[in-house]
């Protein structure tokens, strides 16, 4: 096989990592530092897809704009969704909190298609949409290079402010034992908002991306939900740091086979999905 | 008092009766997905029943009263799709049904089709199930039903389509990439076969995973092997979610052949206006700037109603459809199914994609719309231009290596 | 086998009842039981898949492979049924085999796993099995275009002595039976395993394995066992829902939203009890169809927002609910049937 085509396959995998990393990084906080599975994260997803294509419909802001909106936007809603419904499932059993995040995401999925119709819709002008730079026969995109950008840097802001702000250390005391950070005075509820529509507004973000490389739809965060949660727990909760790993781990995989083997694109979601199985289950064996 | 009482309900009863005979109006129960994966074709149909609805019973509606439709929303489940159907049989009562769409929910409803026997027009379900081995499709199992009608072309008669503007097109070599569901993987092959039988060289016919089936949209695999052949064309075979990933990675990869050509059931509305669009080929079934006076027609009344084009297809086959039935029934001057049939079966009817009536394919003697209803255009400098079938051009097809 | 006899009652009289219900229906609604009968079948398919999955869910594992075992069924069934000379009947067990060998091979290497780690591997495994089928020879399983499948029952029509409907009826009521009988023994198998010693083991090893073993329950066995059976039912119905639809897809038969729906309806009803995921899936079947003939667009909204609404004031579903009314009222003071005691 040609040199270059499998090289291309690799820089492929490689920014792609990003694009996994940045769907999966509010993901992790939501369940690594709240413990709460939100079946409504590619809601979130949805939403800020879907408000970056307004912004741009209405008044034509670039979607790097747009993030300056979107981000908050998703803050406050995650910060709303928290307060009228999350929290009151916090002491109830994981199963719950599944019920809960599904009637969420049944809620938002069909007012989205109330609101926005079913029809896939495009942001037509983005300028470095579809840009590669070429060197020496391969291409690196933009936009998967901007997303692997984005990502190790919120990656590692998060892990930072996890590990030396004030709130970050609260956040991961409260993960650890919330009774005992509750005694020791910190005001578990609000760290847990804090948290929650943070993992709301990172989930935006991704949003704002996966609105420029696709078509918002009701139902657009799903493929990458499924995905996420399988790279945060490939990742092991409540590791940040782990998420990057993991994602260039399955990313390039995937990329891999799908440049090596006959109509290997096809093959992408069961590659994927086949080393997160092994993995799991041969740590569990290694392990015991 | 008693007596009295008895006596109201009479009048009531009678009464109720009188008017309910006086307004016996003709209806039409419409099978959907108005909500689910596929909600924007539901939706897409709905509004051009809305549309053809308005119309038809401006114009006088269905044997002299207004014609009613009841929509059962089949979520694009086989389960629900059955159901849903029977209700409209044995609640509604229904005669007619229309609407129509996905192949699976239609294979679901073949036995309920069978045992109730209604007059059935069916948008869609375009898997025809001729060519493939081992399998019964739609046209073979429903075909030679003298009560089944189906709108939408089948899925030969769209390869067939693809595969004359590919070889008008001049082009000599081509990739094919094809998303690997019911819908890419065998029409991939058949339109492989064609090609190849109108002298053709297919390159590389490879798979991916589609957005619509759980894919994330990276094609890129796939659009750098493509490119590695250096084929004239690339043709893909996808769904309208995959545009927006499949256009501007094979962008990103600097893969420029003189031709890319798409065949989804739907583009995005306004991807016209972005720039990597340009000099995109795609296959559609109507456009809203086809330059006949029906289209002309169709399109305005749509933007007034809706504020937007009938961009999505759907919309046009829908209207189409529910003319069909008024003209027909109205011709037929009865409900009575043989007369209604008779007049499907003879008459000519309008629709935003010109004249047409129900003529024979491959097995069916009730087929819409051919291979001749198929137009491309070509996204010229933020503009939609018809390029193909030359005689409803509204421009000239263009190279992408000339227009870059 | 404390109170055997109140469920053996209670099982019977529901078998009564469905044995009756097709022809009390027709008495009742006349050609408008037809689409009854579905909604009825389609309610009582979500039951088995909810009952089924509760089963497993008993031994703390929860499991998103429940689809992985309903498409392993369905597709085991169209094989058969294509295949001459077999008698179509016997799909239905055949679906039962093949999903619960392959839930003892999947239960096996996933016995370690635990909470989400389980959860997602499981989930993983459903998305891998699907490819699996897709790349299957399509002579055997159709590839991407699927199978058509020939259906368990197909009454003929006699024209001058029948109505159309009436054929449909009979189709329905044929199928309607299969279903009940079906969902009968996924509540057999239910009560078998809470009025045994089985209960104690499965409840021993949700809440802590450490215990159970000291109980002297392996929880190993505990587990696969329950796995195995869990999946057997719900490869049963898969086959099931393959005869009634006509055809299997492999995106359509191996969907995520029948594992979706297998976890949300026992949570709805009351989990780890027979009552609350049957129940569950009655109540919510009727909600949506009650909502889909309300509002034309938009119902689903409304669904979501029952789901949302239950579980912040039912946080241990309808069985849950109904036991702490009945407490409240100072009733006899013993917890329903099949119990509700809440999740550790």
């Amino acid at each position: 096989m040609d040199p270059t085509l499998v090289l291309q396959g690799l820089v492929s995998g490689v920014l792609a990592a990003g694009l996994y990393a940045l769907v999966s990084v509010g993901l992790a906080l939501a369940i690594g530092v709240i413990g709460v599975i939100n079946f409504a994260h590619g809601e979130f997803f949805m939403i800020g897809a879907f408000l970056a294509y307004q912004l741009f419909v209405s008044f034509g802001f670039d979607p790097l704009l747009s993030l300056i909106f979107v981000a908050p936007a998703l803050f406050v809603i995650g910060a709303i969704v928290y307060r009228s419904t999350i929290r009151y499932v916090l002491e109830a059993p994981e199963l719950n909190q599944m019920l809960l995040t599904f009637g969420l995401s049944i809620i938002f999925q069909n007012l989205a298609l109330l609101i926005w119709g079913g029809d896939p819709r495009s942001i037509s002008g983005v300028p470095y949409r579809s840009i590669g730079v070429q060197l020496g026969g391969i291409s690196i995109g933009l936009v998967p290079l901007g997303s692997f950008v984005i990502s190790l840097v919120l990656v590692l802001a998060l892990y930072v402010g996890l590990a030396r702000t004030r709130l970050g250390r609260a956040m991961r005391a409260v993960a650890q034992n919330r009774v005992g950070a509750s005694l020791v005075g910190l005001e578990v509820d609000r760290i847990y908002l804090v948290a929650f529509a943070l993992s709301a507004l990172l989930a935006g973000i991704g949003g704002v991306m996966i609105a420029v490389i696709q078509s918002p739809t009701p139902t657009v965060g799903f493929a990458f939900t499924l995905k996420a949660f399988a790279i945060v727990v490939l990742a092991g909760l409540g590791n940040i740091r782990g998420i990057l790993w993991a994602s260039l781990a399955v990313a390039v995989s995937e990329s891999m086979v799908a440049t090596l083997v006959p109509n290997g694109d096809a093959l992408r979601n069961a590659v994927f999905f086949a080393i997160i199985f092994i993995v799991l289950v041969g740590r569990a064996w290694r392990r015991a | 008092m008693k007596r009295i009482r008895s006596v109201f309900v009479l009048v009531f009863v009678a009464a109720a009766v009188l008017l309910s005979t006086a307004t016996a109006q003709v209806t039409i129960g419409i099978l959907s997905p108005l909500t689910g994966g596929a909600a924007g074709t539901g939706q897409a149909q709905k509004e051009g029943f809305e549309l053809a609805l308005k119309e038809i019973n401006a114009a006088g509606g269905v044997l002299g009263k207004p014609l009613k439709l009841i929509y059962a929303d089949t979520q694009a489940n086989p389960k629900v799709a059955v159901a849903a159907f029977e209700k409209l049989m044995t609640e509604d009562n229904v005669q007619f049904i229309g609407g129509g769409y996905s192949s699976g929910v239609t294979l679901a409803l073949v036995e309920s089709f069978k045992t109730f026997q209604p007059l059935v027009s069916w948008i869609g379900g375009a898997v025809s199930g001729v060519g493939i081995d081992n399998f019964q499709g739609i046209e073979e199992l429903l075909g030679n039903e003298p009560w089944f009608f189906h709108v939408h072309p089948w899925d030969y008669q769209n390869t067939e389509a693809s595969t004359q503007f590919i070889a008008d097109s001049g082009v000599k070599t081509v990739a094919l990439l094809h998303e690997d569901s019911a819908f890419g993987g065998p029409g991939s092959q058949a339109a492989q076969k064609l090609l190849e039988d109108a002298g053709l060289n297919v390159v590389l016919n490879e798979a991916f995973k589609s957005t619509l089936f759980g894919g994330t949209g990276d094609f890129r695999a796939a659009i750098s092997k493509a490119a590695a052949t250096k084929a004239d064309m690339l043709y893909w075979i996808g769904y309208d979610s995959d545009v927006v990933p499949m256009i501007s990675q094979i962008r990103e990869l600097n893969y420029t052949p003189q031709q890319i050509f798409g065949a989804p059931p739907g583009w995005p509305s306004d991807f016209a206006k972005a720039p990597e669009a340009q000099c995109v080929t795609g296959l559609i079934g109507f456009m809203p700037n086809l330059p006949t006076p029906e289209a002309m027609a169709f399109t305005k009344s749509f933007e007034a109603m809706f504020d937007k084009a009938p961009d999505n297809y759907m919309s046009a086959l829908a209207y189409a459809q529910l003319w069909s039935y008024a003209d027909s029934i109205n011709k037929a001057g009865t409900t009575d199914q043989a007369a209604v049939i008779k007049a499907m079966e003879s008459l000519t009817f309008k629709s935003p994609m010109g004249p047409w009536k129900f003529h024979d394919s491959q097995i069916t003697h009730h087929q819409g719309f051919g291979a001749d209803m198929w137009l491309v255009f070509q996204y010229q400098n933020g503009v939609r231009q018809i390029v193909w079938p030359t005689a409803k051009a509204t421009a000239p097809l263009q190279s992408c290596q000339a227009s870059r | 086998m404390r109170r055997a006899l109140p469920d053996v009652l209670w099982t019977l009289a529901l078998a009564i009842v469905a044995a009756l219900a097709p022809t009390l229906l027709k008495a009742g609604f006349d050609q408008a039981s037809v689409s009854y009968l579905s909604l009825a079948s389609n309610a009582m398919s979500l039951g088995i898949l909810a009952l089924s999955w509760d089963l497993l869910a008993r031994t703390g594992q929860l499991s998103l492979a429940h689809a992985a075992f309903y498409g392993a069924g369905a597709y085991a069934a169209a094989v058969l049924a294509n295949a001459t000379g077999v008698p179509i009947v016997l799909a239905l067990p055949l679906g039962g085999l093949v999903a619960g060998l392959l839930a003892l091979g999947l239960g096996s290497v996933t016995l370690r796993l635990k909470g989400i780690y389980f959860a997602i591997a499981t989930l993983a495994f459903t998305e891998v099995l699907k490819a699996v089928v897709q790349e299957l020879p399509t002579g055997l399983a159709g590839g991407a275009a699927g199978l058509n499948v020939p259906p368990l029952f197909r009454p003929h029509f006699v024209p001058g002595q029948m109505q159309r409907w009436e054929i449909a009826f009979q189709r329905n009521e044929a199928y309607f039976y299969v279903y009940a009988a079906l969902l009968v023994l996924t509540i057999a198998v239910s009560i078998v395993v809470q009025r045994t010693r089985l209960r104690a083991a499965f409840t021993a090893v949700r809440t802590n394995e450490a215990v159970a073993a000291v109980m002297g329950v392996r929880p190993a066995r505990a587990k696969l066992l329950a796995f195995v059976l869990s999946s057997a039912l719900v490869g049963m119905l898969g086959a099931l829902e393959a005869m009634r639809l006509g055809s299997v897809i492999p995106d359509g038969t191996f969907a995520i939203s029948t594992t979706v729906f297998a976890l949300v309806t026992p949570i709805f009803g009351g989990l780890y009890t027979t009552l609350g995921p049957i129940l569950g899936a009655g109540v919510l079947s009727a909600v949506e169809e009650t909502l889909k003939r309300t509002f034309a667009e938009g119902y689903l909204i409304g669904y979501g927002v029952v789901l949302v609404a239950s579980i912040l004031f039912m946080p241990r579903g309808l069985v849950g609910l109904a036991t702490r009314l009945r407490r409240r009222r100072g009733g006899s003071g013993t917890p329903a049937a099949g119990d509700a005691e809440g999740p550790a």
